[in-house]
């Protein structure tokens, strides 16, 4: 597998000068609310669960015996992942700003690294729903001009941290090019 | 990008818009309301007769508040060039007034069906970036004023446009050149190796089903041709007679879709021609509907060439491209970030030596000799492998024992030596390429499929890695640019080695850092 390498470089800023980005960790605050939204994510499939499984107990069914034991189970479970993932998720997501542009690194099974340049922003949005704004966190919301990514998330920004990093990645690109 | 001069007040310069539609527009502008009924109408018609209803003729009263509103459309319909742009002026009881500014405007292309080329006139669509529908929509002009609008708007671009200076040669409609133009034995290729004409077959098959043609099969019996068979000599021939049968109606099927193709595409494309205007590329094709598109060359985002099985046994490749906005001609209902489903074609057929120079005409930059291909990760093959294998065990297994019992393990491993083949070709024609201009992807063996998309037009990468890929220390990875929309036109590889795709994407990623405007 002797092959010649590519031209990895030959655009105008070439991967030499090594910018002082490193990885950054959002706020640690945006655990809890993913926790919230998970648990009251929960709250109608753990319902819908319970009612099946009391109708099958009323019932006299031989499947409710397993289910009466396999409710608590299912529960936990729920709970669990509820408090499991959104900690999970916190370790792996990171975001880099380098002179270029913004790369966001999510998710645990299936682990995406999007990379973004300043000018490709077309523009904005900061939101913040009801959980985010009790915790003071907030989504920063990036569309580009492409055609399957055109919205690039990055989740659980400190508020005046998400405003900060907005402006500073529109101060170079005025989103004049597409 | 929001399109402001879409509602931009008019005549904020004081100009009133003051030439009209050619005097026959009412009969289009009809005829294209009447299409949104037509098909029903025939339903009706057809369902109908069945039945001997009598309230189906009512129904062509609709005609008439058709054409009165056709005729007041025409009546009130204005336009016309100002300084800024072109203005239109029309309205039935809400008066709009739409501005479009010169320099915005990407295309004026036509459309001309039989009807139109009767009386001499075209259907014109002008278009900006902001993709999806046309800006305006003129129905119908004389050629004369389709020539005359041409004209007007890319003369005033020269003048006007300080911003897009690229544009300016855009205007010389004289220095053209034909890059490439179809005889009707290249169509006839083409309909040989495209299979339209078993869409054709499958929607006449599912016409007549909704039309409940299939509903009384059994009373009616079998039609009169099938005694005309000889059914007792293929009897004699025993349990070769329906393999026989088979063969010949399948041989039948195969022949009948692939003639139905010809005709398709003698139709569709006859006398396609590329040429190039000044900076532009500009197709014509059609023998019923004459179509006329301008592809703009700073449009461009990908070049696609598509080569199937049929492709190469008759030494050919198929060219398209991708535009920002991905804004064919093509109606139908489209909101943004949906393209519409026409090909744009840079050659549906040409032969593979003139490929790169069709692709340059259209990316210029593209310098598909002496790239530097870079193949998979070593362990892709037998990923694709198992992976091939896994699934199709998983899915036969259990089947093939409950029918075949002993047998079934031929059933079920016979594929195998042929997934193999099929990991192990694939792989080999499948790499990707990085040009300081450009970056190339091919993918596939069967059907060989090459992008090329020039680094500039890139807008974000992605990178991902399944459970699979990190167990393996693979990646795959995703270009996005504005015309990639479609199923089809994604440009993504998987199966990389993780270090080559991170450099890969950081490369990407690097590209437009001092790009120019891709004027999407």
């Amino acid at each position: 597998m002797s092959e010649p390498s590519p031209s990895w470089s030959g655009s105008p800023a070439s991967g030499d000068e090594a910018p002082l980005a490193h990885d950054r960790p959002v706020d640690p605050r945006t655990v809890a609310v993913w926790r919230w939204a998970a648990l009251i994510g929960a709250i109608p499939f753990a319902g819908a669960a319970g009612v099946f499984t009391i109708s099958m107990l009323i019932a006299g069914s031989p499947l409710g015996d397993i289910l009466w034991i396999a409710y608590p189970v299912l529960l936990a479970a729920l709970a669990a992942g509820a408090w499991w993932y959104p900690a999970a998720r916190y370790r792996r997501l990171r975001y880099r700003l380098d002179p270029i542009g913004i790369t966001i690194t999510d998710g645990i099974l299936w682990r995406t690294q999007s990379s973004l340049a300043q000018v490709r922003i077309q523009h904005t949005d900061i939101s913040q729903g009801p959980l985010q704004r009790r915790y003071g966190v907030a989504t920063l919301k990036l569309y580009t001009a492409g055609s399957r990514f055109t919205k690039i998330e990055l989740p659980g920004l400190e508020y005046g941290e998400a405003v900060k990093l907005r402006d500073r990645l529109l101060e170079a690109g005025d989103g004049d090019a597409v | 990008m929001p399109s402001d001069e879409r509602t931009a007040p008019a005549g904020a310069d004081g100009f009133e818009p003051t030439l009209k539609l050619h005097p026959i527009s009412w009969v289009f502008v009809a005829v294209n309301h009447f299409k949104q009924f037509v098909f029903a109408l025939i339903a009706a018609i057809i369902v109908g007769s069945n039945r001997g209803d009598a309230g189906l003729w009512w129904s062509l009263w609709i005609l008439i508040p058709l054409v009165a509103a056709a005729i007041w459309h025409q009546w009130v319909f204005r336009y016309g060039f100002s300084e800024r742009g072109l203005v239109i002026h029309e309205g039935l009881f809400f008066r709009n007034v739409r501005t479009v500014d010169y320099e915005r405007i990407e295309n004026v292309d036509t459309q001309r069906s039989v009807l139109h080329r009767l009386f001499g006139v075209a259907e014109v669509r002008v278009e900006t970036s902001s993709g999806g529908k046309p800006e305006a929509l003129i129905r119908v002009l004389s050629l004369a004023d389709v020539a005359a609008m041409r004209e007007r708007i890319f003369e005033r671009r020269g003048t006007a446009s300080v911003a897009a200076p690229i544009d300016h040669a855009a205007q010389s409609e004289a220095e053209s050149e034909v890059l490439l133009e179809l005889p009707p034995s290249e169509l006839v290729r083409y309909g040989l190796i495209d299979n339209r004409g078993l869409i054709i077959v499958a929607a006449v098959f599912g016409f007549l089903a909704q039309s409940g043609y299939f509903d009384n099969l059994q009373e009616r019996g079998p039609p009169t041709w099938l005694s005309r068979v000889p059914w007792d000599s293929l009897a004699e021939l025993r349990a070769v007679g329906p393999v026989v049968l088979g063969l010949l109606v399948f041989a039948l099927l195969i022949g009948f879709t692939r003639v139905l193709s010809v005709i398709v595409a003698l139709a569709t494309l006859y006398g396609f021609q590329l040429t190039r205007a000044g900076e532009d590329l500009r197709t014509r094709f059609g023998l019923l509907t004459r179509v006329s598109l301008t592809l703009r060359r700073r449009r461009v985002q990908a070049a696609h060439q598509t080569a199937t099985l049929l492709h190469r046994l008759f030494k050919r490749v198929s060219l398209r491209v991708d535009l920002a906005g991905g804004a064919g001609p093509g109606g139908g209902v489209e909101s943004p970030g949906q393209t519409t489903q026409r090909e744009l074609w840079l050659a549906p057929l040409c032969a593979p030596e003139d490929a790169e120079r069709l692709i340059r005409a259209a990316l210029p930059q593209v310098q598909l000799d002496g790239l530097e291909w870079r193949s998979l990760a070593p362990r892709a093959r037998r990923r694709i492998f198992r992976l091939l294998s896994t699934m199709w065990i998983v899915v036969s297994a259990v089947p093939a024992f409950a029918v075949l019992g002993n047998w079934a393990a031929l059933v079920v491993l016979a594929p195998l030596p042929l997934f193999f083949v099929h990991a192990t070709l694939y792989v080999r024609h499948t790499g990707w390429a990085l040009h300081d201009e450009f970056f190339a992807l091919r993918r596939g063996w069967l059907t060989r499929k090459l992008s090329v998309t020039p680094r500039n037009r890139i807008q974000s990468v992605r990178l991902t890695e399944s459970p699979f890929d990190r167990r393996q220390r693979m990646a795959s990875i995703e270009v996005d640019n504005a015309g990639a929309a479609a199923v089809s036109h994604r440009l993504k590889l998987r199966y990389l080695p993780k270090d080559d795709a991170e450099r890969l994407a950081d490369a990407l990623y690097r590209s437009p850092a001092g790009a120019e405007p891709l004027g999407a």
